[in-house]
């Protein structure tokens, strides 16, 4: 036997493995890549959990209904105190009056939506028929242009008021946003507001995810950034904030957010807005809901 | 002090001036070649007309159509083109130019961005969550 037949043998097993490591490490990495790329919305939701558990180790699952305030104690003594004599409730009273009140032919909301008016929990939800996702905001106005009402403006004005009826009555409800794995285009339109939330834009080349999920927790100027699990349970909102000091809705919060970052917002119940509400409500499943809000 | 030194004394002082000199020239000629090369760009720069200032505004509008076709539009790009269009009006072409300069170039860079996400990228901090 060759005497040098061993050495080579070890050398040929030493490259051997570090090549089988290496190999080993760009599966695991493409792998990786695969199944974020790929996730369902229940993994979706499950690795946005267990980022913020890992992020927020004493946060009981239940307070991300809280939005920041179940990660800011400071902010959360301020908003206790101002839940004590809530801004929204004029807009409550404005709403339900809006609900009860016949439109001129004589039919309403209560017709639109015989169940209601606790209602919010079965949105947003995906409309076969229309091949779309459904809003609450959308639906309000389908149900007024169907009876020859003018549809209302979807970031401010009198769509808060019946949002804020609509929210209270239904808070305790619980967010079970289905996504119909067998309907592609379901699953397209979901996908579609994930791959929004994930995308950078703007001047600042931020996605929502740079600030709602990497930076989740730190401040930006004096605010500090909330988790995106819970960024849905307290529409509308109130908010004090000198360009605000109103209820306004979740699609208007969108835009701020895009205005901030330096993007050109889209356009409000546009398909855009709708399908990232799709993706950011599935993320929010089993949390109550709490609407309307009082925020900063 | 012998011959030697004398003589190898006075040829490092030639030396020295002979460099000096160079140095001067040298110096002389980069100062005039900025001078010249900066009064070219700025003659490049300085054709501030209506002609020109359409020209930019049409071509900051052709960039913001498509960084828009992208979703890829930035916030301010809208209100630059918008406000170089009344520079132009007011006859204040070199503002109008800046203007529509400035827009152009954030409707190319909107879109470039949009365009290199063209795909869902997970951001590698977010990655592992998935395992």
């Amino acid at each position: 036997m060759d005497p040098v037949e061993p050495m080579q043998t070890q050398l040929l097993t030493a490259t051997g493995r570090e090549t089988m490591k290496k190999l080993l490490i760009s599966l695991a990495v493409l792998l990786i890549t695969a199944v974020s790329a790929q996730a369902g919305p229940e993994e979706d939701r499950m690795a946005f959990i267990k980022y913020y558990k890992s992020k927020f180790p004493n946060v009981p699952m239940e307070e991300y209904a809280n939005g920041a305030y179940a990660i800011d104690p400071v902010g959360r003594e301020n908003w206790e105190a101002i839940e004590e004599f809530p801004p929204y409730e004029p807009f409550i009273d404005r709403g339900q009056v809006m609900w009860e009140t016949p439109f001129a032919n004589g039919k309403g909301y209560k017709d639109c939506f015989p169940d209601g008016p606790v209602i919010a929990h079965h949105y947003p939800h995906w409309d076969k028929k229309q091949k779309m996702v459904m809003t609450l905001p959308l639906a309000l106005n389908q149900c007024r242009e169907a009876n020859g009402e003018k549809p209302l403006k979807y970031k401010k004005g009198p769509i808060n008021n019946i949002l804020s009826y609509i929210a209270f009555q239904s808070r305790g409800q619980v967010v079970n946003v289905k996504v119909p794995m067998d309907d592609p285009d379901a699953v397209a339109a979901y996908e579609d507001g994930k791959k929004f939330y994930f995308t950078r834009r703007g001047q600042l080349n931020f996605s929502c995810a740079s600030c709602h999920v990497q930076n989740t927790g730190l401040k930006v100027r004096t605010e500090i950034l909330s988790p995106s699990v819970g960024h849905v349970t307290h529409w509308p909102t109130y908010r004090s904030k000198v360009d605000w000091s109103t209820v306004g809705t979740l699609h208007r919060r969108f835009t701020g957010c895009n205005k901030n970052i330096r993007a050109k917002p889209m356009k409000a119940q546009g398909p855009e807005y709708r399908n990232l509400e799709y993706f950011l409500s599935y993320l929010s499943n089993g949390l109550e809901l709490n609407g309307p809000g009082a925020r900063k | 002090m012998s011959l030697l030194d004398k003589h190898s004394i006075r040829q490092s002082e030639n030396l020295e001036r002979t460099m000096k000199s160079v140095q001067r020239w040298v110096a002389a000629a980069i100062v005039i070649g900025l001078m010249v090369g900066s009064t070219a760009l700025l003659a490049g720069e300085m054709k501030v007309d209506a002609a020109t200032a359409s020209e930019a505004i049409a071509q900051a509008e052709a960039a913001q159509k498509k960084a828009d076709s992208v979703n890829g539009e930035w916030r301010d790009t809208g209100k630059f083109i918008k406000n170089a269009k009344k520079a132009a009006e007011a006859g204040d072409y070199a503002k109008a130019i800046r203007l529509a300069k400035k827009a152009e170039s954030e409707g190319n860079l909107g879109y470039q961005q949009a365009v290199s996400q063209s795909e869902l990228k997970i951001p590698s901090y977010f990655k592992a969550m998935y395992q």
